[in-house]
């Protein structure tokens, strides 16, 4: 091969390597807007028992938009959540949204204490020991919150603290 | 006596049955991408999410599911991102041959390159001197034979 030939594939390589670079600092994805590979399919159903005692289905809510939210007491993005999810429950729960929280890897004194330090009132549930319900959602980490339509398809998904605007364009749409 | 023997080897058998399931675990957890830290497996993270997908693993082997059954069960739920190793199929099957392709090639390359350097030294070999040349090896041979 000529001196020339390894000039040119020496400074093709160079190239090659710069654009993967470029493309890792300013074109690749941001972890928080992976998709959701259940946007667009139906929500997998569950069955919970709330903190305060009441057996909830998903299912019994079809016909209505409800806003799955994944949450931990040891969460410090969910404490700046909290305020705003209980604020869209206190507006939009009276026109028929459902609010469910789900806490995951938490111990019930905790997740009740919370609930309690935030004035939590919609309705509340931990999941399973194996995080069955987390994992059937994807669930990548907490806060991760849910949006599904009164279809039941999930149209959403946010990762980190969610917006009260968010929260409200997705919710004057469904009702 | 003999009771004793049957039961410790039973004893054995279970803690022999018992690590076979955990390799398994870490096997199937090493192919997965832990959701929360996503540079790690499932198999090195400790986040709660991963000890949960560990646990899943370890139910679903016990129901007696395959690592397909277990590694499809995750990939419908998070997406193909979770899977550590592309699959061999459509655009990824260009990831997975591009290597050795390359490989093939570049040894193609430098075989021919080698291959065309010792013709051209065998060439030279074989071509007449020149006249210029000549004359060079006159002069030496004259310096050297009046020394």
């Amino acid at each position: 091969m000529s001196k020339r030939s390894f000039i040119f594939l020496g400074i093709l390589l160079g190239c090659s390597i710069l654009a993967i670079m470029l493309y890792g600092l300013f074109f690749a994805s941001n972890p928080k807007e992976i998709p959701s590979a259940q946007i667009g399919l139906k929500a997998k159903p569950f069955t919970v028992t709330t903190f305060d005692g009441k057996k909830i289905s998903l299912d019994n809510f079809i016909g209505k938009p409800v806003i799955v939210n994944f949450w931990a007491s040891w969460c410090i993005s969910c404490r700046q959540e909290a305020h705003i999810l209980e604020a869209a429950h206190q507006k939009f729960t009276p026109k028929g949204a459902v609010f469910i929280g789900i806490a995951i890897n938490d111990t019930r004194e905790a997740s009740l204490a919370f609930i309690k330090r935030y004035g939590k009132t919609y309705l509340l549930a931990p999941d399973d020991k194996l995080g069955s319900i987390s994992l059937d959602y994807g669930v990548t980490a907490v806060p991760e919150t849910f949006f599904i339509d009164k279809n039941g398809i999930i149209i959403n998904k946010i990762l980190g603290a969610t917006g009260r605007a968010t929260l409200e364009e997705f919710l004057n749409e469904q009702l | 006596m003999v009771m004793m023997l049957i039961v410790g080897f039973s004893g054995s058998l279970f803690f022999l049955k018992a690590d076979d399931m955990e390799d398994r675990v870490r096997e199937i957890s090493h192919k997965l991408r832990c959701p929360t830290c996503q540079a790690m497996s499932v198999k090195e993270s400790d986040a709660g999410l991963s000890l949960n997908m560990k646990n899943k693993i370890r139910e679903m082997l016990q129901e007696g599911k395959s690592e397909e059954e277990i590694l499809t069960f995750f990939e419908e739920r998070y997406g193909e991102w979770i899977l550590r190793s592309p699959k061999k199929e459509g655009f990824n099957l260009f990831l997975w041959l591009l290597p050795g392709f390359l490989i093939v090639i570049a040894s193609i390359l430098l075989f021919r390159s080698l291959l065309k350097r010792s013709r051209d030294i065998e060439q030279k070999k074989l071509d007449p001197l020149s006249e210029n040349e000549k004359k060079l090896i006159d002069q030496e041979l004259n310096h050297y034979q009046s020394d």
